[in-house]
C-alpha cells in the first residue's frame, strides 16, 4: 500500500484510487474495526457497570454476567454493524448500478471506521468523567417481582443528569465522527462500486442520515 | 220625784253587781296561772333560711308545763306582713294534756327583701288569754357559688380536657339536691350532669369534669340546686378557645433523607419531641402522590416523651413527583389523634427526572442538525465544483 492509513482520514479519494487497485484484502480493516470494538468494549463495561449495580440485589453475581456480556456485545456487535453498513451500502448502489465485490466494499467500509475509533476514544474519556456522577438506583428483591418499578428504576437511571448530559455528548460526538466516517465510505463507495460521485453520496448518505436523525430522535424522547 | 231618781240609781248598782258576779265567774285564778305555763318549746323553719319569694313552712311547738292540769286551746294563727302564711289559721279546739306538745305547721312564702324578721305566732286559750311568740327567720338573696378553679388555657379539637370547678355554699342553712348540668354546641361532657347531693352551710364541694370540644364554643354550666322544696339556679358560661395548647408534644421531624432504589423512594430522619408531653403512637407514613410500598409502608416510632427522638423510615414509589407530603400523627392521653404534614422535596437526580427532564434538549439538537447541514452543505458544494 502506497499511502498510510493517516491518508484515508485526510484523503481518502486518494487512498481509494490506490487501494483499489491492490487486492482484496481484510486483514487491515479487520483490525481496524477490531480496534473500535475494544474501545467500544471498555466503554460498554463502564455502562453495562451502571446496569450491574443497579441489578446487583437481584440475584449474586449479576454484574459479571453484565459486564461479560456488555463486553462481548460491543465487541462482536462492530463487525455486525460492519456488515450490515456494508450490506446497505451494496443494496443500495445495487439500486445505481453499482459494480464491484461486497469483499471490497466491505474492505472500504472497514476503513472506513478509522475515524470512529478516535470517537470512541473521545466518548470514553467522556464517560469517565461523567460515569462517577450518576446515581444509580438498586433494585431490590421485593422490587423486582414488580416489572413497573423495574422500569421505573431504569428510567430513572436514564434520567439521571450526568447520564443525560452524557448521552447527548457522545451522542454528538458519535455523529460527528459518523459522518467523518461517511465521508471516507462515500470515496470508498466510488471506487469499489464505480460510482459517480453524486451517487456514491446518494448510496451513503441515505441510511446515513437516516441513522443520525433516528438517533436525534432517540435524543429527543429520551 | 225625788223617789224615781233613787229607783234609777239602784238599778244602776243592782247591774252593777251583776257584771262582777259574771266575770267572776269565767276567769278562775287556776286556769290563768295554768295557761301561764304553756309555753312555745320550739319554731322551726323549713328551709332554714328563706330566699325572697321561696315557700316554706313554720312549725311551731306549744308544750303544756303543767305537770297536772290540761288546758284548751282553740284558736291558733301566725301573722306578718313579709311572711305570708298560705295556710289557713287552727280554729278547732284541742285539750293540750299535761306536759304535752302539740305541733302548729304553717306554710308560708317569704314575701320580703333581705332581712330578719319576726312573725308573730299566737294561740288562744279556752279559760286564759293568748299566748304570742315570735318565730325570727332569715331571708337571704345569696346563692351558692360555682368557681372554676382551673382549667385549660385553650382546647384543642376532638382533645378531651379536664376543668376543676368548686361548688360553695356562702348561705346560712343548708342546701340540698346540687346538680351541675354541663351543656354546649359541640361539647362533650363527661358526665353531663353530675350530682353533688347536698352541702351544709359554709361548705365547699370539688366537682371535676371532662369536656370534649368538637369547635369553638361556649361551654353552659347550670348549677341547680333546692332550698328547701325550691329550685334555684346558678349559670355560669365558659367561652371555648380553640388554640396551641403550650404544654401539648410537638414532634417535630429533622435530619431527613431521600434515597432512592429501583424507583422505591426511602425517606429516614428523626422525630424529636419538642413539646412538654408525650406523643403516643409516633407514625410517620407518606401521602398522595407517593404510594406508600413495603417494607415500610408506615412506620411506628412510638412513643416520645420530651425532649425524646427516634428515627424512622418510609418506603414509597412516585412518578412524576418533584415533593410528597411527609404525614406524621401521634396520639395524646386520652387518644386523640393529631396529624402534622411536611413535604419533602424528592431531589432531582432522585426522582424522576422525568419530571424535571422531560424538555427536548434543544441545544444538542440544534448542534447535530448544524454538524449534518455542514456535512450534506459541504458534499452539495463539493459535487458542484467537480461537476464544472
Amino acid at each position: 500500500m502506497k499511502h498510510s492509513l493517516f491518508e484515508v482520514l485526510i484523503k481518502p479519494g486518494g487512498f481509494f484510487q490506490d487501494a483499489i487497485v491492490e487486492k482484496e484484502s481484510l486483514k487491515i480493516p479487520g483490525l481496524i474495526v477490531l480496534a473500535l470494538g475494544i474501545v467500544s468494549a471498555v466503554y460498554a463495561y463502564l455502562i453495562g457497570g451502571l446496569t450491574g449495580k443497579m441489578m446487583a440485589g437481584l440475584i449474586p453475581g449479576m454484574e459479571s454476567i453484565i459486564a461479560i456480556s456488555t463486553i462481548l456485545g460491543a465487541l462482536f456487535g462492530v463487525f455486525v454493524f460492519w456488515v450490515i453498513w456494508a450490506g446497505l451500502f451494496y443494496l443500495i448502489s445495487s439500486l445505481f448500478k453499482g459494480e464491484g465485490t461486497f469483499k471490497r466494499l466491505l474492505e472500504f467500509v472497514g476503513y472506513g471506521f478509522l475515524p470512529q475509533i478516535f470517537g470512541a476514544i473521545l466518548t470514553l474519556i467522556v464517560a469517565l468523567q461523567y460515569l462517577p456522577r450518576v446515581i444509580v438506583p438498586q433494585i431490590t428483591s421485593t422490587a423486582a417481582q414488580d416489572p413497573q418499578l423495574i422500569q421505573e428504576a431504569v428510567k430513572a437511571l436514564m434520567h439521571d443528569p450526568a447520564m443525560m448530559e452524557m448521552t447527548q455528548i457522545t451522542s454528538i460526538i458519535s455523529i460527528v465522527f459518523l459522518l467523518w466516517s461517511a465521508n471516507i465510505w462515500i470515496f470508498g463507495m466510488q471506487h469499489s462500486r464505480k460510482l459517480s460521485p453524486r451517487d456514491a453520496a446518494l448510496c451513503v448518505g441515505i441510511p446515513v442520515v437516516a441513522y443520525i436523525l433516528y438517533m436525534v430522535y432517540s435524543m429527543a424522547v429520551m | 220625784m225625788k223617789t224615781a231618781r233613787y229607783i234609777s240609781l239602784f238599778t244602776l248598782v243592782l247591774l252593777a253587781g251583776a257584771m262582777v258576779g259574771v266575770v267572776a265567774g269565767f276567769s278562775t285564778p287556776e286556769s290563768i296561772v295554768a295557761a301561764d305555763k304553756v309555753y312555745v318549746s320550739s319554731a322551726t323553719y323549713d328551709p332554714e333560711v328563706f330566699f325572697p319569694g321561696d315557700t316554706g313552712t313554720l312549725t311551731i311547738e306549744v308544750t303544756n308545763g303543767n305537770t297536772d292540769t290540761g288546758i284548751v286551746v282553740n284558736h291558733a294563727q301566725l301573722s306578718s306582713d313579709t311572711i305570708i302564711s298560705t295556710s289557713s289559721a287552727y280554729d278547732t279546739s284541742s285539750n293540750l294534756g299535761p306536759a304535752q306538745t302539740q305541733s302548729f305547721t304553717f306554710s308560708i312564702t317569704a314575701d320580703g327583701l333581705n332581712g330578719i324578721y319576726f312573725p308573730t305566732f299566737s294561740l288562744s286559750f279556752r279559760d286564759a288569754d293568748s299566748l304570742y311568740y315570735r318565730a325570727k327567720v332569715k331571708i337571704e338573696d345569696t346563692p351558692l357559688v360555682l368557681a372554676i378553679l382551673d382549667k385549660p388555657d385553650t382546647f384543642s379539637q376532638g382533645k378531651k380536657k379536664i376543668i376543676y370547678a368548686q361548688v360553695a355554699n356562702p348561705r346560712g342553712n343548708s342546701v340540698k339536691n346540687i346538680i351541675l348540668d354541663i351543656s354546649g354546641t359541640g361539647i362533650t361532657a363527661t358526665p353531663p350532669i353530675l350530682f353533688v347531693g347536698d352541702i351544709n352551710s359554709g361548705a365547699k364541694i370539688p366537682v371535676n369534669f371532662s369536656v370534649t370540644a368538637d369547635q369553638p364554643t361556649t361551654l353552659h354550666l347550670n348549677l341547680n340546686y333546692d332550698n328547701g322544696d325550691n329550685p334555684h339556679t346558678v349559670k355560669m358560661d365558659l367561652p371555648i378557645t380553640f388554640g396551641v395548647d403550650k404544654k401539648q408534644a410537638n414532634p417535630v421531624i429533622s435530619n431527613v433523607q431521600v434515597k432512592s432504589d429501583a424507583g422505591i423512594y426511602h425517606i429516614t430522619g428523626d422525630v424529636n419531641n419538642a413539646g412538654l408531653e408525650t406523643a403516643n403512637t409516633v407514625m410517620v407514613t407518606t401521602l398522595s402522590p407517593a404510594v406508600p410500598q413495603d417494607p415500610y409502608k408506615n412506620y411506628v416510632v412510638g412513643a416520645l416523651k420530651p425532649d425524646d427522638f427516634g428515627s424512622f423510615e418510609v418506603t414509597f414509589s412516585a412518578t412524576d413527583a418533584e415533593t410528597i407530603p411527609l404525614q406524621l400523627s401521634f396520639k395524646d392521653a386520652d387518644g386523640n389523634i393529631y396529624n402534622s404534614v411536611q413535604d419533602v422535596k424528592l431531589s432531582s437526580s432522585l426522582a424522576g427526572a422525568a419530571a424535571s427532564n422531560t424538555g427536548l434538549p434543544i441545544i444538542p439538537i440544534i448542534a447535530v442538525i448544524a454538524i449534518l447541514a455542514i456535512f450534506i452543505g459541504g458534499w452539495i458544494i463539493y459535487l458542484k465544483k467537480i461537476k464544472k
